[in-house]
């Protein structure tokens, strides 16, 4: 399912909600250097959802769903990341963020960055083709297509994941910049359920 | 035995069994980097034992670009006759219950033993 604003981009934050925002200047090294922070940064941000979980004298209540659910946000936190590193627009100053917010019945995990106005209506292409069709049929077709070429293509697979293997909802934002007409800041919100890891009461 | 290694992965083929052995957690920048694994894994498709296996037990984290190389891999083994590939996979491991079965979609004939 996708809605067309991502949940909790419009700079409102509840009191009864736990998030956590990491913010990147991608100007301040190239993109190989900066590649392992993706996974440093996904990793935490796994870790750290795990802390607001609830403990049953002092170990993990319903461990085996925790595990999955740190598993997603990191899976989800990375591809995210990796999105926004590779498509960033580098010569605006607009820093890459990331956004992790837990609520009672999900996590969403948010990424921001900066794009060309290309770039964004090609991403804005896939966004409406992705909601015109269905998610499993298109990964597979762009994973037949991959296959025969060796090129990398604004394939978007990551996204197509979250969606199959995660149940992700995701929804994006463009936004105009006054300053700058060639780019745009764009964000990319996927919200995952939590089932059964808060337990009875979620 | 070939080795390909990284800062927190390390994979090994084993020629006379056909087997793939991935060992931590792989997430390198795109199909580039891909290329060298993709490369060792397209070796077992040149003198196969069957079942050509991919022992991923260990491989606790894989990106959206490594799970597109193996994607690639499991569709050119498809495409040649007669060759059976198994998937050797972890119940511990989050991922793999969630994200194998993609493969299973494009290679019908494909096994994963999830133990």
């Amino acid at each position: 399912m996708m809605t067309s604003q991502p949940p909790g981009s419009n700079g409102e934050r509840s009191s009864e909600c736990e998030y956590l925002t990491l913010a990147f200047s991608p100007i301040s090294a190239p993109l190989r250097s900066r590649w392992r922070n993706n996974g440093l940064s996904a990793d935490f941000l796994g870790d750290y959802v795990t802390t607001f979980l609830p403990t049953r004298g002092g170990v993990p209540a319903f461990e085996g769903r925790q595990n999955e659910l740190k598993h997603a946000v990191t899976y989800v936190a990375n591809e995210l990341l990796e999105n926004a590193m590779k498509y960033h627009q580098p010569d605006v100053e607009i820093p890459i963020k990331i956004h992790l917010e837990l609520r009672s019945d999900h996590v969403t995990v948010s990424v921001s960055n900066g794009i060309s106005v290309v770039q964004a209506r090609r991403y804005q292409a896939f966004v409406e083709n992705l909601q015109q069709g269905d998610a499993s049929d298109l990964l597979m077709r762009q994973q037949e297509e991959s296959a025969k070429s060796s090129e990398s293509t604004l394939s978007c697979l990551g996204l197509l994941t979250m969606i199959t293997d995660y149940d992700a909802q995701l929804a994006w934002r463009f936004d105009a910049r006054p300053t700058q007409s060639d780019s745009m800041t764009v964000t990319t919100s996927a919200v995952l359920p939590l089932k059964d890891v808060l337990g009875a009461s979620a | 035995m070939k080795n390909i290694h990284g800062e927190s992965f390390e994979i090994r083929l084993e020629e006379k069994s056909s087997t793939v052995l991935f060992k931590g957690a792989i997430r390198l920048c795109g199909t580039e980097d891909y290329a060298p694994i993709l490369d060792m894994l397209k070796e077992t498709l040149i003198n196969p034992t069957t079942p050509i296996v991919l022992d991923l037990r260990e491989l606790e984290f894989l990106n959206s670009s490594g799970i597109t190389m193996l994607s690639r891999f499991v569709i050119q083994a498809r495409d040649h006759a007669g060759i059976d590939v198994q998937v050797l996979a972890s119940e511990a491991v989050p991922w793999h219950a969630r994200s194998l079965k993609n493969l299973q979609r494009l290679m019908p004939s494909l096994s994963i033993r999830l133990t």
